[in-house]
């Protein structure tokens, strides 16, 4: 009996000891993990909407309409008092585990960009979504998330028709449209509720063809 | 002094954790795909060892050794959340690309065995030597195991291109099945290594 709460006590001290250790560290780190993960977001954020001066959280007013694709947040980027569009941050399953992308909307309903944050697939196969070097389109130089910029979320997203795969990573190429998709939908709901379109300058005119035309006539900048 | 680096030399070469105890081998050949994987993974393991091994060897005589390898665990568990945190914190691209491996260096066989043999019964000076020996030793096999992968695989070392434009990576090797027999070659390398080492050594005696 005594020994054993010996032994307990010796435990409990080793365990004191390297909870201290541990929270020192923590609080020393946190600052700055907090800080590489914000610059993070916002160098990607300003390389999707480099006229964005502001990028307003609205991260909380957004849903996913796919269910396995979780969006974590959103920005709406503003230059004064113009929204220029939405990055929708979302992650979903790909072939080694969760991705996450963040997908720029124009107000347009076309998409600005798409940016990989996060993506673990296999070196060499799917991890060529991220390389900047790999393009599915070798005559014009465009890498894979590169293809979907200027794409309209009205278009199908079917991976082998009008979205060019990674050579060898069906998985991963149809897991990241999926994402893209779900993320530039959810981006127009957004957009659509706000009553965010573009100004009738700027529009894509006689191009566009979507469930929005007949909103995009009064030019609103407001906002919600 | 002498058997200090003795004691060093053995993790490096006859010892080595890697290629003759063989401990510690799925993280070796998860990561080893690029040379900065390989050199950011064998150096965080080293510093969770090294630390590891001190503080196991300076408290050796107050840990009952009934509760041992639960306490051993506090310690290597703590330093390995060190490293993720500071690791975060100032290399995130690095912590990045090193996913789940890092967390993992919990439960690798390499720390938990030399803990467990070595640091809870010798002094924290050799234990200090040992933790460098075996930490080096596991580094510069995974340096080695990812540069012949990183090269044959991507046609790249650390990242910068160095096979001409031409060159057609082997994608096998970038993949598991070629981790596997880039280590079995590395494990050949060092028996025949160790093989004239001994012979000579026995020559000059």
């Amino acid at each position: 009996m005594k020994g054993s709460i010996r032994l307990g006590i010796a435990l409990a001290l080793f365990a004191v000891g390297a909870c201290a250790s541990l929270a020192v560290v923590y609080s020393i780190t946190k600052p700055r993990i907090e800080a590489q993960d914000q610059i993070a977001l916002e160098a990607s954020l300003r390389d999707l909407f480099p006229e964005g001066e502001v990028f307003e959280d609205v991260s909380a007013s957004i849903t996913s309409a796919n269910a396995t694709v979780n969006i974590s947040s959103a920005f709406l980027a503003k230059r004064g008092e113009a929204s220029l569009g939405l990055a929708v941050k979302a992650a979903g399953p790909s072939y080694g585990g969760q991705a996450v992308l963040l997908v720029g909307v124009e107000l347009n309903r076309s998409i600005a960009g798409v940016r990989i944050l996060e993506l673990n697939d296999t070196a060499g196969l799917g991890a060529n979504a991220k390389n900047p070097g790999y393009y599915v389109d070798k005559t014009n130089k465009i890498t894979f998330p590169g293809q979907f910029a200027g794409k309209y979320v009205t278009d199908p997203f079917v991976v082998k028709s009008d979205v060019v795969a990674i050579t060898a990573s069906t998985i991963t190429s149809t897991a990241l449209t999926t994402i893209v998709k779900a993320a530039a939908d959810a981006g127009v709901l957004w957009l659509e509720n706000s009553a965010l379109a573009p100004s009738t300058d700027q529009g894509p005119g006689a191009s566009y063809s979507g469930s929005a035309a007949s909103e995009s006539a009064p030019a609103t900048t407001g906002g919600n | 002094m002498k058997s200090l680096w003795k004691t060093f030399k053995q993790g490096i070469i006859y010892e080595n954790p890697l290629l003759m105890l063989m401990i510690g081998l799925c993280s070796a050949l998860a990561v080893t795909s690029s040379v900065a994987n390989g050199l950011g993974m064998g150096l965080a393991m080293t510093f969770v060892l090294l630390f590891s091994e001190i503080v196991i060897s300076v408290f050796r005589k107050v840990i009952p050794n009934s509760v041992r390898i639960p306490i051993f665990i506090i310690i290597i568990a703590a330093f390995t959340t060190m490293v993720d945190l500071v690791m975060k914190a100032y290399f995130p691209d690095l912590s990045k690309s090193m996913g789940v491996f890092i967390p993992l260096i919990v439960v690798n066989c390499i720390i938990m065995g030399r803990v467990e043999a070595f640091a809870s019964k010798q002094k924290p000076l050799t234990a200090i030597f040992d933790a460098l020996g075996m930490g080096l030793g596991y580094t510069w096999v995974m340096i080695a195991i990812s540069a012949v992968r990183e090269l044959l695989g991507n046609g790249s070392l650390a990242g910068i291109p160095v096979m001409p434009a031409s060159y057609q990576p082997i994608l096998f090797f970038i993949l598991p099945p070629g981790g596997f027999l880039v280590f079995g070659l590395f494990i050949s390398f060092n028996i025949w290594l160790k093989g004239r080492m001994e012979k000579s050594a026995k020559e000059r005696a």
